[in-house]
């Protein structure tokens, strides 16, 4: 009975993890559907962004922008002015991207654009690496304590609250996005079919730009979070969770964004449910066997459609 | 001046070569059937007419200018709509967001010419909130179709629109064909159901080997015995 009652523990870890796969795996499905292709580029994008809110928040605090705790949490104005900022840059920084080298391989095999993210993914890791060195480098270095959740046994803390409601809020946004705006149906209508949306005369290079910019701002939100979560950050942080990420998107049902919400969820959950049953190292393991069984019992995932 | 001209196009994918020194005609307000066997090369043609193909020989002639070589996105905006055979429809969009993305390149309010199709497809009113996906195979040629007519072009190619649809529902979608060129839309039309097509069509012409082997009006080529036989199974 020791077991079952961390669970409860186990399953707000579980959420939080769940969370920031969740935003990652949305970039990955609509990249999927609409380019066509496993961007495995889209990791390194999550580090990209910590690492340019990293060095915005050095910035800033050089310049002396006041970063005075908001209430509960460990950090301030200055850091969520950087968070901010850092996705913007991230989105900018894959748009440029994309017009030197994805936009010129617009027409080539998936397997072509698959191999180049593969080539983007390193690039970008060793950049960043360059500058900032392989060691861990701290957002906060002030140790946060959970609090109680009374009657319930659950400890959290404020930064992890802070997450989740980041999580919503921006779920929220994208949904709005993919419903109600003209943009977003052209989205959803080039990731059920690309050659029939142009035969339509929907413009899909600029559904394509679009698909960057959300993908990359999700990522750069996701990197950042899973900063604040573990409270640092390595040029490894996208590409160690990448693999979970593909087995969200996998279970979810490539190419729903949907799907890979629901997907990252349950990864997360079971990754850190497992934590109660078996060591901590085998939580990639986990996910991985997952994305297996999914693949054989139905391998157009829990939201997907047949092709 | 005829509204689309084809002269002795040459087409196909890669090295094959499908079409060779196919030549049409299309008068504005007419029905337009094409048909002939299995890989005459009827689709190929109306990929070509639309940009999704580039002919190797030959012009296409949309309105009196060249629309050889152009991208399908350029040729939507000159007004002529292509409804593909099969996956023609956005299957995880609701039947009003269908139509919607047909009427994409427009900036403007376009709730009356929403209203007019859903006129002349009244079942897609009562369903506009459905996923299309979830649709049967008539209601989905009819949201594809829908979806063409959102510019108001003034020529409409359907590939294909009765294939895989039960004798009676191909028989609604060959009327809704009729009603909508009453409204002024020229037509083409490729079609397997070749009596059926040739029925309600000005003209016709007979595609057979990536040839064209007979031209003629409607009636005419249903008569006539040699095209009875090998084309519309005696």
């Amino acid at each position: 009975m020791q077991i079952l009652s961390r669970i409860p523990q186990l399953l707000i870890y579980g959420v939080i993890s769940g969370s920031i796969l969740s935003l990652g795996g949305i970039g990955v499905s609509l990249t999927y559907s609409i380019l066509g292709f496993s961007n495995f580029a889209h990791g390194d994008f999550m580090a990209l962004g910590a690492y340019i809110a990293l060095g915005l928040f050095a910035l800033f605090t050089g310049l002396r922008i006041p970063n005075t705790p908001f209430g509960p949490l460990s950090f301030g104005f200055g850091f969520i002015l950087s968070f901010i900022l850092a996705i913007g840059l991230t989105a900018l920084a894959v748009v440029l991207l994309d017009r030197i080298l994805f936009k010129r391989l617009r027409r080539a095999s998936s397997i072509i654009l698959m191999m180049s993210s593969i080539g983007v993914a390193l690039g970008l890791r060793n950049i960043l690496q360059f500058f900032w060195g392989p060691q861990p480098h701290y957002y906060i270095e002030k140790i946060q304590l959970a609090r109680v959740i009374p009657g319930l046994n659950i400890r959290i803390k404020p930064d992890q609250v802070f997450i989740l409601i980041v999580t919503i809020i921006v779920i929220g946004v994208v949904h709005y996005f993919l419903q109600y705006t003209k943009m977003g149906k052209a989205m959803r209508a080039s990731a059920d079919n690309i050659a029939l949306a142009r035969v339509t005369g929907i413009n899909t290079e600029r559904v394509i730009l679009w698909t960057w910019v959300i993908g990359a701002a999700l990522a750069a939100t996701a990197g950042i979070l899973a900063g604040i979560e573990n409270k640092f950050i390595t040029p490894e942080l996208g590409w160690q969770m990448l693999l979970s990420i593909f087995a969200s998107v996998v279970l979810g049902g490539l190419g729903n964004p949907y799907g890979a919400i629901l997907g990252g969820m349950i990864i997360g959950l079971s990754e850190e449910v497992s934590t109660a049953f078996i060591s901590t190292g085998y939580k990639p393991a986990v996910a991985f066997i997952i994305m297996i069984i999914m693949l054989l019992v139905k391998p157009t995932g829990l939201l997907g459609r047949r092709r | 001046m005829s509204l689309l001209t084809g002269e002795s196009i040459n087409s196909g994918y890669g090295d094959m070569e499908v079409l060779h020194d196919v030549s049409f005609h299309i008068e504005e307000g007419e029905i337009i059937s094409i048909i002939g066997p299995n890989g005459a090369g009827k689709s190929t043609l109306l990929k070509t007419i639309f940009g999704l193909l580039n002919p190797t020989k030959g012009r296409v002639i949309f309105k009196g200018n060249s629309i050889t070589g152009l991208a399908p996105d350029r040729i939507v905006r000159l007004g002529m709509a292509y409804v593909p055979q099969v996956e023609n429809v956005f299957p995880s969009l609701t039947v009003h967001e269908n139509l919607e993305m047909g009427a994409f390149i427009l900036t403007d309010d376009f709730s009356d010419r929403l209203e007019e199709v859903y006129e002349l497809f009244p079942i897609l009113k009562e369903r506009k909130k459905q996923r299309v996906g979830k649709m049967s195979g008539g209601e989905r040629q009819m949201v594809a179709m829908g979806r063409a007519l959102m510019l108001d072009p003034e020529l409409l190619m359907l590939d294909e629109p009765s294939a895989a649809l039960a004798p009676k529902l191909a028989e609604i979608i060959f009327e809704r064909i009729t009603a909508i060129n009453e409204t002024g839309v020229s037509i083409l039309i490729v079609e397997q159901n070749a009596k059926e097509s040739l029925k309600l069509a000005d003209r016709g012409y007979v595609l057979a080997s990536g040839q064209n082997r007979f031209e003629d009006t409607g009636e005419n080529l249903l008569a006539n015995e040699e095209i009875g036989q090998l084309y519309l199974g005696g």
